[in-house]
This record gives structure tokens, sequence and C-alpha cells, in this order.
């Protein structure tokens, strides 16, 4: 099989019985905004907004290069702002403009400076 | 709070230290679909709460339960959501639960290839193992090398199964009862029952206590 016939089937969350490191039993206690982002996700999913599946495809069309170098709820924030996006409900300008006002309150640079 | 002693009110609960790209991705995400009506702040804060209240010892509780009553045993095999309901846990999504008992000819073991589905209503997050890449893509092709490195040895004339979850269809595994705990209460029991015996990593045994693992 050529390598770009693997990419077609096998996209990057289908990894079951490819061969892979041994375990390392690591864990960690969830930092306070991954908390809130686990909880907006169930929320956004109560009001269906947001199922699993959609999420677990959002993750998936973030593509294997920032699924491999983003953490897991850095890949669901990434998700679930590129799928509100394309559900109509927000749009990037918002978002950044949201985001710049977040970060003043912190006395910080806006991370999307005026273009 | 160190540096950061202004007089704006913030509207996190505690935050201290200035928050990183991904955090504010979620701060703005969140306060703007607020904004728009869609949910209240208040959702989030008793999620959270519903999330801190998930933890291993319900998923103990059940498996107690199931040792102990046979009748609820039945149940808990027949509909795995509906038996733990009688105990008082709720379900906050919509998934279903598929209890796999463990017995003399069988060891279960319960994986999610894809992501991240766990029976969270019982037995709250998953550990960070479960999610990654190593699990994930060996648990299914090598299921007995992968409970080796967890110390778990199953004889040869011992099936394993593994159970991969999706997003409506979670698994939870009832460990075997182990051997000298029959003066046990309930609770006793219930204390001997780890999170990575759920998952099926590891046997439940008498010598060991504490229901965080």
């Amino acid at each position: 099989m050529s390598q770009t016939e693997n990419l077609l089937k096998r996209l990057p969350n289908d990894i079951g019985g490819l061969p892979a490191e041994p375990i390392q039993r690591v864990d960690h206690e969830l930092e306070p905004w991954e908390k809130r982002c686990h909880a907006l996700a169930d929320v956004l999913d109560f009001h269906k907004i947001l199922n699993t599946e959609e999420k677990r495809r959002g993750v998936e069309a973030l593509g294997s290069e920032m699924i491999g170098k983003l953490t897991y709820y850095e890949r669901w924030i990434a998700a679930f702002a590129n799928i509100l996006f394309q559900k109509g409900i927000l749009t990037p300008t918002e978002l950044a403009r949201k985001m710049d006002e977040v970060a003043a309150r912190w006395g910080d640079e806006p991370p999307h400076p005026p273009a | 709070m160190s540096q950061h002693e202004h007089d704006h009110p913030h509207a996190e609960i505690g935050q201290s230290e200035r928050p990183g790209y991904y955090d504010m991705m979620e701060t703005a995400v969140r306060e703007l679909l607020i904004e728009k009506g869609l949910f209240e702040a208040g959702e989030i804060r008793r999620q959270i709460e519903v999330l801190d209240s998930r933890t291993p010892a319900l998923g103990a509780k059940v498996v107690a339960r199931a040792w102990v009553d046979a009748d609820f045993r039945a149940r808990l095999l027949a509909n795995g959501r509906t038996a733990c309901e009688e105990l008082g846990i709720s379900f906050y999504d919509d998934t279903q639960l598929i209890v796999l008992e463990n017995t003399a000819e069988v060891h279960n073991l319960i994986v999610c290839t894809l992501c991240s589905c766990y029976p969270r209503p019982v037995l709250g997050l998953p550990p960070d193992w479960y999610k990654l890449k190593p699990y994930r893509a060996r648990a299914v092709s090598e299921p007995r090398a992968v409970l080796a490195e967890f110390g778990t040895h199953i004889p040869d004339d011992v099936e394993v199964r593994v159970s991969d979850s999706t997003a409506l269809v979670r698994y939870l595994v009832l460990p075997r009862r182990p051997d000298g705990t029959a003066g046990y209460s309930e609770e006793q029991l219930a204390g001997l029952v780890t999170r990575d015996a759920m998952i099926g990593v590891i046997p439940v045994t008498a010598g060991e206590a504490g229901v965080s693992r």
C-alpha cells in the first residue's frame, strides 16, 4: 500500500491496532480551564448544540499535526471553535475580539493585534 | 494573587495567574455563547460540580453490590445504566452502559481506540494513559502484552475480550471477587475495587485498599 493510500484509509483518530510504544501510566489533575472546557462540552451537548461524535470529528478535522502537538483539551477547544464557526453560531472575528478582551483583563497585549 | 491586585472583577473563580492561549479561548467561547443566550453561566458551574462528584468510588459501589446481591448482578448485566440508576447514580449524558463480567474463563478489557469514550457517570474522567496512543493502539491488537505492562498475566486458557467504546455505548468491567473476602461487608468490598480493575487492566486483590486507581 502506498503512503497516500494509507492516509485515506486511516484518519488521524483511527489508531486501533497500530504499533505503538509501551504504556506509560501517566495522569494529571485537570487544570481549572480544562475542567471548564469539559463542562462546556457537556453543556453544549445538553443543549443539542454539539454532540460527542461531532466533537470527535472536529478534533480529527484539526489534522494530524495539530492532533500531535496540542494537548487533549487544547484540541477540544480548538475543535469547538471551528464547529461553532461552521454552524454559524460564532464568527472568527467575534472570537478574536473576545479573546483580546479576555487578555486585556490580565493587562496583556492582545493575542490578535489589529491588522 | 501576586501582581494581579487590580480592581476590575474577575469572571473566573480564583484564577490568579495569567491564563494561556487556550485557557483564554475557552473563556472567550463560553462568554460569547452565554452573551448570545445559548446557556447560562450557572449551567457550567453545576456541570463542574457534577464532574467533581463522579469518582471511581461510584463504580466500586456498583461492583460490591453485584458481588453480594445476585439479583442486582443479573439486572446490572442486563442493563448497566438502569441498574446504576437504582443505586442513585444518574447518567448526565445519552450513553448506554454495558457491564462485562470477568469469570474464570473470560477476562475483559475496555478501550476507546478512536478517542476517549469512557463510563464517566460511574468512574469520573479517564486517566491520561487511557487517552494516549499506546493504550488505544495496542489494547485491541495485543491485549495480553498491554495487560502484562500493568503487571497482569492472564493464563493462556482464559479468553481476553476487548470492548471498544463508542460515543453512545460505554463499558464497565465487573471484576472477579477476590478469594478470602467471604466475611467482608459490602462497604469493605467496595474499598478493594479500583478504577483500573473496572477498566480491566488489573484484578481486584484482597490485600489492597483505596479506590484511587
